[in-house]
């Protein structure tokens, strides 16, 4: 059985700049699967509704999962052997909803004159409509013996396997080292996605978080032993909430000041069965945090 | 916090869940402080990084630069550490890498270290000048795979090139593969050139910009420039400038790191003209 949570916190500097959050997330268990999604709103001046098009795009990918899970067994057997072409299915799929979610919206709440003020008529005009609502999208979705996720823009998956191993199952862009985000509001969006599935381990808990998680960070690896304390601590997830909650907020408020999203989704008897192997490697993962420690300081 | 049911009917609410939240809590920044003691944080184990910058110094310690110019520059890098210090104080991590070039081309430390745990190892010099060599080590030390692997990176590197003569090498060849690299295209690029030797127009072409080139002839001078130099990149390089123009319109990223690099420019000259004072010596050499 699986269960999952999902939180969000605004930014220390959104907060100083009195703009609103620009995350969503979300999860929803269903049958035969659990989803998990984030979405970040890209916030700058042409995407001044990315906080409606983030929720558009959490509301979009979960609305769709779940479509595409309405027969579970029928889903199971075709993914297993078709899963490169039914995840670019869903991903077409999910733009398709975002962009009727963000037109309806903006034609039923059609663009204010303080909304219009700070262009120049012909910027504004330039401006295609679902630009307005640009943002990121990372879901990730547990099914019955495999894992599956997709990513548009900056966003993590990060996936806790049974054993306790815990890995990033998408890498940082090389590439692209001014952070210049693919987004949902763009008209390539469907060729713009990466994708991930696995089906050799089995899957404690995966989580998917806003890119303001991962730079709070100041490596990779205290990032992953993070995802590792969390997927300790879901054997017992109502005591935990507090703490991840307010963990975030210290994050945002200390780290790069934006936004943070998290969004999670685990199978409840493994969590329990193997807290103590959990456990183990927080520990180990501690002793190596030291060693690095002492290592860096070498000349 | 407002948490929102969207199960849209009861067989769904039944047997599934769902959340969604896209605004947060909102409470007042002086609460925060207080919210975070608690004892009981399984997460604390992982710490907290704020926005970092990587200085990369990169040295000349070939033969030429024995003697008084080593030592000075010895003496002003263990000053100049505590003020680089104060640039980070606020809200940005400052991360030192220093890589010097002789015969060989040797990093201090393994890797970028935080400007609080930093100690400068004083430098000797010996040999030629690998500069060419150190060009493109410097190129394969810059990427997300390497040296500018922390997540909390969110600034483009400052590179701060010191050297009294011309390089020995293929300077041209290196600075060739240095080119391609984009936290090189990005990074804000300063140079000094130290004693009558050094050739400004060739270290132009490693900033890209001759305001970002300053020279000294003497041993206070070098003091004096590595300072300014260093010290302004560094305010520079940490400064999270607004994506728009005066007119509000939108820029581009490459517009804005080639702002910062022509605000560096205008403000080392500022200073060195202001420092172009008596107390100051040219005759004093070497």
């Amino acid at each position: 059985m699986f269960n999952g949570f999902s939180h969000s916190v605004m930014g220390a500097s959104h907060e100083k700049r009195g703009i609103v959050c620009q995350d969503s997330s979300a999860y929803k268990v269903g049958e035969g699967f659990a989803v998990a999604v984030v979405a970040d709103g890209h916030g700058s001046k042409k995407h001044f509704r990315s906080n409606i098009g983030s929720k558009a795009a959490t509301e979009a990918a979960i609305e769709t999962i779940e479509a595409f899970y309405k027969d579970p067994d029928a889903f199971d057997e075709n993914f297993k052997t078709r899963h490169k072409q039914i995840v670019k299915c869903v991903e077409k799929q999910i733009i398709m909803r975002w962009n009727e979610k963000v037109l309806d919206h903006l034609d039923n709440n059609p663009i204010t004159p303080e909304e219009l003020s700070k262009f120049g008529p012909e910027e504004f005009e330039e401006i295609p409509h679902e630009s307005y609502y640009g943002t990121t999208l990372v879901v990730a979705v547990a099914g019955r013996g495999y894992t599956w996720g997709f990513q548009i823009g900056d966003g993590s998956l990060v996936a806790v396997f049974e054993d306790g191993e815990t890995s990033m199952i998408m890498d940082y862009e090389e590439s692209n080292p001014a952070n210049i985000t693919s987004s949902m509001c763009n008209a390539m969006a469907a060729t713009m996605f990466d994708s991930f599935y696995v089906d050799k381990k089995r899957l404690l808990c995966i989580c998917v978080s806003t890119d303001g998680l991962y730079t709070s960070f100041g490596s990779d690896y205290d990032f992953l032993d993070y995802h590792t304390i969390i997927a300790g601590q879901l054997a017992n997830p109502d005591a935990f909430m507090p703490s991840l909650q307010n963990n975030m907020k210290k994050r945002s408020r200390f780290g790069t000041e934006d936004d943070i999203s998290v969004a999670c989704v685990y199978d409840v008897e493994l969590a329990t069965a193997n807290n103590d192997i959990i456990k183990a490697k927080i520990a180990e993962n501690k002793r190596l945090a030291a060693e690095r420690r002492s290592n860096l300081l070498k000349r | 916090m407002s948490k929102k049911k969207k199960d849209s009917s009861p067989e769904q609410a039944a047997n599934t869940q769902e959340t969604a939240q896209a605004a947060a809590d909102t409470k007042p920044a002086d609460d925060f402080d207080d919210m975070f003691d608690f004892d009981d944080d399984p997460l604390g184990a992982t710490g907290v990084s704020r926005k970092s910058l990587v200085i990369f110094f990169l040295i000349d310690t070939s033969g030429s630069m024995k003697g008084t110019k080593m030592g000075e520059l010895n003496t002003v890098m263990e000053e100049l550490i505590p003020e680089i210090r104060k640039v980070g104080e606020a809200d940005t991590e400052v991360k030192i890498a220093v890589l010097t070039f002789s015969t060989d081309v040797k990093w201090m430390y393994s890797e970028p270290i935080a400007i609080e745990e930093f100690e400068w190892a004083r430098l000797s010099a010996s040999g030629v000048t690998s500069m060419g060599a150190a060009f493109k080590e410097l190129s394969a030390r810059m990427s997300r795979n390497s040296f500018l692997n922390s997540p909390s990176l969110s600034f483009a590197p400052v590179i701060f090139l010191m050297t009294d003569g011309y390089p020995s090498d293929d300077y041209k060849e290196g600075l060739k593969e240095l080119s391609s690299n984009s936290w090189y295209k990005f990074g804000l690029k300063a140079a000094l050139g130290i004693g009558n030797e050094a050739n400004d127009d060739m270290l132009a072409e490693f900033t890209g910009n001759k305001d970002t080139v300053v020279h000294a002839y003497s041993g206070n001078q070098l003091a004096q420039m590595i300072k300014i130099v260093a010290v302004t990149a560094s305010q520079i390089g940490s400064k999270s400038m607004t994506l728009s123009d005066q007119n509000d319109a939108e820029l581009s990223d490459e517009d804005v790191y080639a702002a910062k690099q022509k605000m560096l420019g205008q403000q080392i000259q500022e200073l060195v003209n202001q420092n172009d004072s008596d107390d100051v010596s040219f005759d004093t050499g070497w």
